[in-house]
C-alpha cells in the first residue's frame, strides 16, 4: 500500500472574536438582495420539510 | 406552517403600491447578513388609502391571524392602529406592524431606509443596517442582542467594501 502524499492544510476560517464567520458574510454580500432572500427561503423550506417529516403523529 | 415566499410577498406589495418598510431580520438578510428567519416583518403606512391597498394584498394571499384558531382575517381597523398584526399567509408568515421601537411609524422610519431593487423593476424600502442595529440595541431582549454580532460584522464588511 502506498502512502498518500501529504495534502496542503486547509486555510484557517475567518471567524471573528464573536464567532461570526466573515466569509459567509462576504458570500452573502456578493449576491443581489433578492438572491439573498431566495437563499434563506430555500433554507427555511428545507428545514420545514424535515420538521414536517419528523412531526409527532397523533396518538389514536 | 406555510411555505416561506418572502420575495413573492414583497413583489405583490410593491406591485400594488403598498407603502411599507421592511424591518427585522429580513432587513438584515437583504443587507447581506447570513441569518435566517421564518417571518417577514414590515411597518406599513397607516393612512386609509394605504391600509386599503395592503388589505387587498392580504386578501390575495389568504392572510389570517396566526394565533387565532377562528381564522380571523385582518380588517381596516386593525391595520390603522399602532399594534402588531401577526399573520399567516399562503406565502409565509407576515407581521404587519403599525409601529416599532418606541412608537416609530412608517413616516419616522422612511428617512432611515435604503431603496433596494427587486426583479421586474420593482423596489422596496428596507431599514438601513445601522438603524436596524440601533433598534435591536434599544430593544435589548435576548433575541435582539443575540443577532447583534452578525449584524455588526455585516456592517463592518459592507464598510470595507465601499
Amino acid at each position: 500500500m502506498t502512502a498518500e502524499p501529504p495534502s496542503d492544510p486547509p486555510r484557517a476560517p475567518d471567524i471573528d472574536e464573536n464567532g461570526v464567520d466573515r466569509e459567509q458574510i462576504r458570500a452573502m454580500i456578493r449576491l443581489a438582495p433578492e438572491q439573498r432572500l431566495r437563499l434563506v427561503e430555500e433554507f427555511v423550506e428545507s428545514a420545514l420539510e424535515i420538521r414536517e417529516r419528523n412531526a409527532p403523529r397523533p396518538v389514536r | 406552517m406555510p411555505r416561506a415566499r418572502f420575495a413573492e410577498i414583497l413583489r405583490l406589495l410593491a406591485e400594488n403600491e403598498v407603502e411599507f418598510v421592511v424591518v427585522g431580520m429580513t432587513a438584515g438578510i437583504l443587507h447581506g447578513a447570513p441569518v435566517t428567519t421564518v417571518d417577514l416583518d414590515l411597518v406599513h403606512r397607516r393612512s386609509p388609502d394605504n391600509v386599503r391597498r395592503l388589505l387587498r394584498v392580504l386578501g390575495e394571499i389568504d392572510a389570517t391571524y396566526r394565533h387565532d384558531p377562528r381564522g380571523l382575517r385582518p380588517a381596516e381597523s386593525h391595520l390603522a392602529g399602532p399594534g402588531h398584526q401577526l399573520l399567516t399567509t399562503r406565502l409565509g408568515d407576515l407581521d404587519c406592524l403599525g409601529a416599532i421601537d418606541q412608537d416609530r411609524r412608517y413616516e419616522d422610519l422612511l428617512p432611515l431606509t435604503v431603496e433596494m431593487a427587486l426583479s421586474e423593476g420593482r423596489s422596496v424600502h428596507v431599514l438601513s443596517l445601522p438603524a436596524l442595529i440601533e433598534a435591536k440595541e434599544r430593544a435589548g431582549r435576548p433575541k435582539d442582542l443575540a443577532a447583534l454580532p452578525v449584524l455588526r460584522a455585516t456592517l463592518d464588511e459592507l464598510k470595507r467594501r465601499s
